[in-house]
């Protein structure tokens, strides 16, 4: 058993964790498939692209946001005939935006701690089926006696929180818009996309208001999409792969459910994660050692905010990253090559096909089209959800 | 009553009340939507065998929930035999029910599964496990596509 004592962190791992295969349905509104049928495709994407059969499989771990997006109750439960999950052990994890991510760190808590050698890590969701639109369910996860009775809606507080970040940092709408055109340009190469285009600042600048100064542009689709990575014990790797990509590091933390109580222009959650995961990791210089990002990018200024909370910027500066090129798909530190959730389009827990199951791919040099290009050795995925408040962070990497 | 609250009226407190509004639209997915079809427009009952094990669902899936293989549409007569049947004698909100519903669980022929559904034109005390029913369909006109299609299953 390997025990690592870091400063701040303990872990006894008992074996290594590579993921070696990942599946992902195309995003849209997918009105003819049921979850189930969605996690199916995604599943059965990821077993064949591992060479494995779901008789190999020892474990399966779900990950779905709200109930109330596919209307059951028991979501998890609902969804386990078509994850594979019959007859096995089988949990579900939510955390709201952040399962994408979260639901593979469960997967690695399964393999890394030696209960199961083959773990299938499906996420789903379909925001389709909840009317009057999927963005009614975030109407409810308010503090009932605070805040419901003044209506608040999720683009509100983002709108609140995009203002807060622009002028503690003096950032202008035109800087944090090119993020949107970044990410909806990559998604042209990803077969999945929603939302894929050729956008230019101006478009952005001129699209609808939604809660200024957050516009049309600025924000990812509600869609219905599955995904799924298999994550397998070391020796397993071996016998499938000569390119294994490991899970170097995890980390989640949450920040206080009184959110107006946070100063809202720096993700400390992201930090904490980061942190966390990083220590894992050995990381010590993430703008240095880290090749490749797929921060969550629901908003386009959350891409900029989430990577100053990830260390892969300094506070303030992303922008200027993004500005200078540097996190284009052929610069030297490329932000969501997959096109992320503003490109490819953003069913919840399902983003975990564009943040992990993307890092995956760049790592194992699989990403076709999408492939960065420089030479990649480490590369991080995060996703942020529950009440603004959780980062959930993974470290990959084709070296362990 | 163990317990002495001083406080019986909720809102006799500082209060808030909410409602959850939302409503959704289930569709019935790709087997399902073939499934609904059959049932509606023809009468006919599809399930699914799976291409790998052979073993048969109803209502039809387009996957084998054991192996993940690909399955293929078979046509079954939709009879069957009870499995299990309980007496529903009050309503949901506990008041006695005129005419109390038999459920069942049926075990559909050439199939490995079953479904749960009411039994009808049949007395209480005539039902036994191992019993012969086959399904009471909607005339054409009044099918939409849904389970309630069958309005129960009756001896056979």
């Amino acid at each position: 058993m390997n025990v690592e004592r870091i400063k701040g962190l303990k872990f006894h791992k008992k074996q290594d964790v590579a993921i070696v295969g990942a599946g992902i349905t195309t995003f849209k509104r997918r009105l003819n498939e049921t979850g189930k049928e969605l996690s199916y495709y995604a599943a059965k994407q990821a077993l064949d692209e591992a060479g494995l059969s779901i008789k190999d499989v020892d474990m399966v771990v779900m990950g779905s946001a709200p109930d109330a997006f596919d209307g059951v109750h028991m979501k998890g439960e609902y969804l386990l005939d078509g994850s594979g999950g019959s007859d096995k052990p089988y949990m579900r994890v939510f955390v709201g935006g952040g399962t994408g991510v979260f639901a593979p760190i469960a997967g690695y808590w399964h393999v890394a701690s030696g209960l199961a050698d083959v773990c299938l890590v499906v996420c789903e969701e379909k925001m389709s089926s909840c009317y009057p639109h999927p963005q009614s369910a975030f109407k409810y996860i308010w503090d009932p006696i605070l805040e419901r009775p003044l209506k608040p809606n999720l683009i509100w507080i983002f709108a609140l929180e995009m203002r807060r970040y622009m002028y503690v940092n003096n950032i202008k709408h035109e800087d944090i818009a090119l993020v949107s055109v970044k990410n909806k340009a990559n998604a042209l190469d990803h077969p999945s996309a929603q939302l894929a285009a050729r956008i230019t600042v101006e478009d952005v600048l001129n699209s609808e208001p939604m809660a200024l100064p957050v516009r049309r542009l600025d924000v990812s689709p509600p869609s219905d999409g599955a995904s799924a990575i298999m994550m397998v014990a070391s020796h397993i790797a071996r016998q499938l792969t000569d390119e294994p990509v490991w899970v170097n590091g995890v980390g989640w933390a949450l920040d206080t459910t009184w959110w107006t109580n946070r100063d809202l222009y720096f993700p400390r959650y992201v930090a904490e994660a980061a942190r966390m995961a990083y220590k894992m990791a050995h990381i010590t210089n993430p703008r240095k050692e880290v090749d490749v990002a797929e921060p969550y990018d629901p908003f386009d200024y959350k891409e900029l905010h989430h990577m100053e909370g990830l260390g892969l910027a300094k506070k303030g500066e992303a922008h200027i990253l993004t500005r200078e090129g540097i996190t284009a798909r052929d610069g030297d530190l490329p932000i969501c090559p997959s096109g992320g959730l503003l490109g490819v389009g953003n069913p919840i827990a399902a983003t975990m096909g564009v943040k992990v199951a993307e890092i995956y791919w760049q790592l194992a040099y699989r990403a076709g089209k999408r492939q960065v290009a420089k030479e990649v050795t480490t590369g991080i995925a995060q996703a942020w959800g529950d009440l603004m408040q959780i980062g959930t962070v993974m470290v990959l990497s084709n070296k362990r | 009553m163990t317990f002495n609250e001083k406080i019986v009226n909720v809102r006799e407190l500082k209060h808030v009340e909410g409602k959850i509004e939302l409503y959704w639209i289930y569709t019935s997915g790709e087997a399902g939507d073939k499934f609904f079809k059959a049932l509606k427009d023809e009468g006919k009952f599809l399930a699914s065998k799976c291409s790998y094990c052979g073993k048969t669902y109803f209502p039809p899936r387009i996957y084998c929930e054991y192996d993940f293989s690909e399955t293929e549409f078979i046509e079954i007569s939709g009879e069957g035999r009870v499995r299990a049947f309980a007496v529903a004698t009050l309503d949901s909100y506990e008041k006695p029910l005129e005419n109390p519903e038999i459920y069942a669980i049926i075990d559909l022929d050439d199939t490995d599964g079953c479904i749960v559904h009411l039994l009808g034109e049949v007395e209480i005390k005539e039902v036994f496990i191992g019993m012969r029913v086959k399904p009471v369909l909607k005339p054409k006109e009044d099918r939409e596509g849904r389970i309630t299609d069958i309005l129960y299953f009756k001896p056979s």
